[in-house]
């Protein structure tokens, strides 16, 4: 009888027990997986309690005990978006759920997400060592196998660094450079900077006088680096990696060179000699694709050299071109090839297209020189060309001319030069635009301004020119014809002509009727009248439009 | 004994079948005190709000089309919805996708200074679409425009490829700093 009943009860008990597991367990985890061993930290020989979390795509670890113990703050904004780690004299900002963070101007991808879960906000491992390891040496060595974070603090380095200091344009460059990243603190109290180093050891180089117009001095020590500005200067701070550079730019304060300065040069003197012919696009960079499947690299490089043999009938000018192939020419490296030449005109031919339908016309551009923080960004690209190095999709960017490292310096530089030269290059739009609306009776969409890349660098006036959209078919048609390229190209040159002979204060080229420069400064650029090469007075003709993109 | 041995095996299976019915059921039943969801899951009560959101239209423009999105008051909440219905393209005739079908949002991410940072993704494409300018402005700043003009939280976006910050998407505008808002690009 006993044993009737045990045997009843077995299949209750069976019944039982896999609840009583369930009950106990977690959502998804496997009830009866032998128990591994426990994730530990360890930091500098001591174990700290912070709660890890093994993700499929590798552990994470709690962030407010490693910010405790590491040295660092925490704080959460006001709508509970976002958190702020802050770091040494940096912020590292954290979105939950999100694999992008910032730390300092730098923007970081993850490996994966930080989310909260024990503890609070849990963090990668790629986290932890771009934050408290990049900003506060300390190296952070995983162990799948025993589970296990070791932080230590690397040793101290001793670093070689040199000091180079530049002028140009009413602007010094410093440029200190390291063999590796150090890790520093950079302190300002009025015209002296401070670059503390945090955890390691400078060479100094040998002396050098410093004979700067905005910087006193320099001096290196083996913590620090002192920079003593000028009265009313001041200065910018950025990186530069390969080899990693810390760069100020020191300008005077009362006088931060902006578009609207009125002493921005007409043109270089002795007028216009060399012109530089940009033909957009080139190699895999396609550029827009018509209809019928023609590509804008095709159609921009016949159009250049058509302009180039005008310019050369016409005029007594050297023209060069950005390329004579079907080549990738990378971005940067195009207003490069110009400065290198020391050319006077920088003009870059391109096809345009639109989304949506129903848009034709030409349109010319000059550079918009937007509000924003150029040395931060320059920052956060420079940390992004170092996540992206190895990727073939970022290998132009990371090293555009596929030249020295050191370019990346002129390429902030010439960040600014294009500034000086807006109201030529507005000029010179206006021109061109104006031909083109009055030779071939085209849609006027106008002279816009535009953040474009290609007319950054260029230390002369530069203009980019729409010849019409490719997407249209009706326009697409008519770019095939080699006659109908002839007058675009005529009018390209007619314009040229015009602007050197304004330059040049030479008699102008009988212009197109109607063919008018426009008078009307847009934002931030002088009032042609502020400068040398005054408008011509008397000019014919209906101007044209002056605008942004619409 | 056969038939007590039979009714054991046959009751033992039972057991075991609802035993494990019952573990497999409360396993996967979502449990109150577990942790916290994994986008921290934000309490804010949600609302409608109309938008304004800037999609390309004919004529190489932006024009803004009203859009009903249910959001909190999170900025970044916002922007994510936003960008969502963007890259859902518009309802009217006229206007079109900003960006090409398969495109999504990786990452939203707003810094204390107002800048927004906006990782766009397109699975299997390594690069952003080829184009013209014209066709460069208006996938760009109809991010740009949409983002700051409704959320003035965000002053400027940086706009990422793939995780990744590029000089440019299709050859024209420098993408390697933020870009601000440009009420004239839009045709309003």
């Amino acid at each position: 009888m006993t044993d009737r009943r045990i045997w009843a009860l077995l299949p209750l008990l069976c019944l039982l027990l896999p609840m009583l597991v369930a009950a106990q367990g977690g959502p998804g985890q496997a009830p009866a997986a032998p128990a591994p061993a426990r994730p530990t930290v360890v930091l500098e020989g001591r174990e700290i309690a912070v709660p890890v979390t093994l993700a499929g795509n590798g552990p994470m670890f709690g962030l407010t005990p490693l910010a405790e113990a590491l040295g660092g703050t925490l704080s959460t904004d006001a709508s509970g978006e976002s958190v702020t780690l802050k770091v040494a004299d940096k912020e590292v900002v954290i979105g939950q759920g999100n694999a992008i963070i910032t730390v300092g101007d730098a923007i970081v991808s993850l490996s994966q997400p930080p989310v909260q879960g024990e503890g609070g906000l849990q963090v990668p491992l790629d986290f932890l060592r771009k934050s408290f390891g990049d900003l506060l040496g300390y190296s952070f060595d995983w162990r799948p196998e025993t589970q296990r974070l070791t932080i230590a603090r690397r040793g101290t380095r001793e670093l070689a660094v040199s000091l180079d200091v530049v002028h140009l344009q009413g602007m010094t460059t410093i440029v200190l450079t390291f063999p590796e990243e150090p890790r520093y603190k950079i302190n300002r109290q009025g015209t002296t900077i401070q670059v503390q180093m945090l955890a390691d050891r400078l060479t100094p180089p040998p002396p050098k006088e410093i004979q700067d117009p905005l910087v006193q001095g320099a001096t290196i020590d083996p913590g620090q680096i002192r920079l003593q500005l000028a009265e009313g200067a001041q200065a910018e701070s950025y990186v530069l990696e390969k080899p990693f550079r810390l760069v100020f730019d020191v300008h005077k304060t009362a006088s931060v060179e902006t578009p609207s300065s009125p002493s921005a040069p007409a043109a270089r003197p002795g007028g216009i000699h060399t012109i530089v012919i940009d033909p957009g696009h080139g190699g895999v960079e396609v550029g827009a694709i018509g209809p019928s499947g023609i590509q804008e690299k095709e159609l921009t490089l016949q159009l250049a050299r058509e302009l180039e043999a005008r310019l050369a009938q016409r005029l007594p000018v050297r023209v060069v071109l950005t390329r004579t192939e079907d080549a990738l020419v990378p971005l940067d490296m195009r207003p490069a090839i110009a400065n290198q030449n020391k050319a006077d005109l920088f003009v870059s031919i391109h096809l345009n297209s639109s989304l949506g339908s129903g848009a034709y016309g030409t349109e010319t551009y000059f550079l918009s020189p937007q509000a924003t923080d150029t040395r931060a960004s320059s920052s956060a690209a420079a940390e992004n060309r170092t996540a992206a190095a190895g990727t073939a999709a970022t290998s132009d960017a990371a090293n555009p001319a596929g030249a020295d490292d050191t370019q990346d310096l002129q390429l902030i530089l010439w960040d600014l030069a294009q500034t000086h030269h807006l109201a030529e290059s507005q000029r010179l739009a206006n021109m061109i635009q104006g031909e083109l609306n009055e030779m071939l009776q085209l849609k006027d969409r106008g002279v816009k301004q535009a953040p474009f890349r290609v007319l950054m660098g260029a230390t002369m006036p530069a203009v980019l020119v729409e010849l019409g959209f490719i997407s249209n078919p009706d326009e697409e048609k008519k770019l095939k014809d080699p006659a109908y390229r002839g007058q675009l190209v005529d009018a390209l040159a007619r314009a040229i002509a015009r602007y050197k002979a304004l330059v040049e204060n030479q008699p102008e080229p009988a212009a197109t009727p109607g063919a008018s420069p426009q008078t009307t400064p847009p934002a931030g650029t002088p009032a042609p009248g502020q400068t040398p090469a005054a408008k011509p007075p008397g000019t014919p003709g209906k101007p044209a439009k002056v605008g942004r993109p619409a | 004994m056969s038939r007590r041995a039979a009714s054991f095996v046959l009751g033992f299976a039972l057991a075991l079948l609802v035993g494990g019915g019952l573990w497999w059921w409360l396993a996967g039943r979502p449990q109150a005190g577990r942790g916290r969801g994994a986008a921290g899951a934000a309490a804010q009560p949600a609302q409608k709000v109309t938008f304004q959101l800037f999609f390309p239209a004919d004529g190489g423009t932006l024009k803004p089309e009203p859009r009903e999105l249910q959001v909190s008051d999170s900025p970044r909440d916002r922007m994510r919805k936003i960008l969502d219905a963007l890259l859902v393209g518009p309802k009217a005739a006229g206007l079109a996708r900003p960006l090409p079908e398969g495109v999504m949002v990786g990452g939203v991410l707003l810094g204390k200074d107002g800048t927004a940072y906006v990782d766009l993704r397109w699975p299997g494409h390594e690069e952003p679409p080829p184009g013209g300018s014209t066709e460069e402005i208006q996938r760009v700043y109809s991010v740009v425009d949409s983002l700051t003009l409704n959320v003035p939280e965000a002053q400027r976006v940086v706009l990422l490829w793939n995780g990744v910050q590029r000089d440019t998407f299709s050859g024209h505008l420098d993408l390697s700093r933020p870009l601000v808002p440009d009420r004239t690009r839009a045709g309003s």
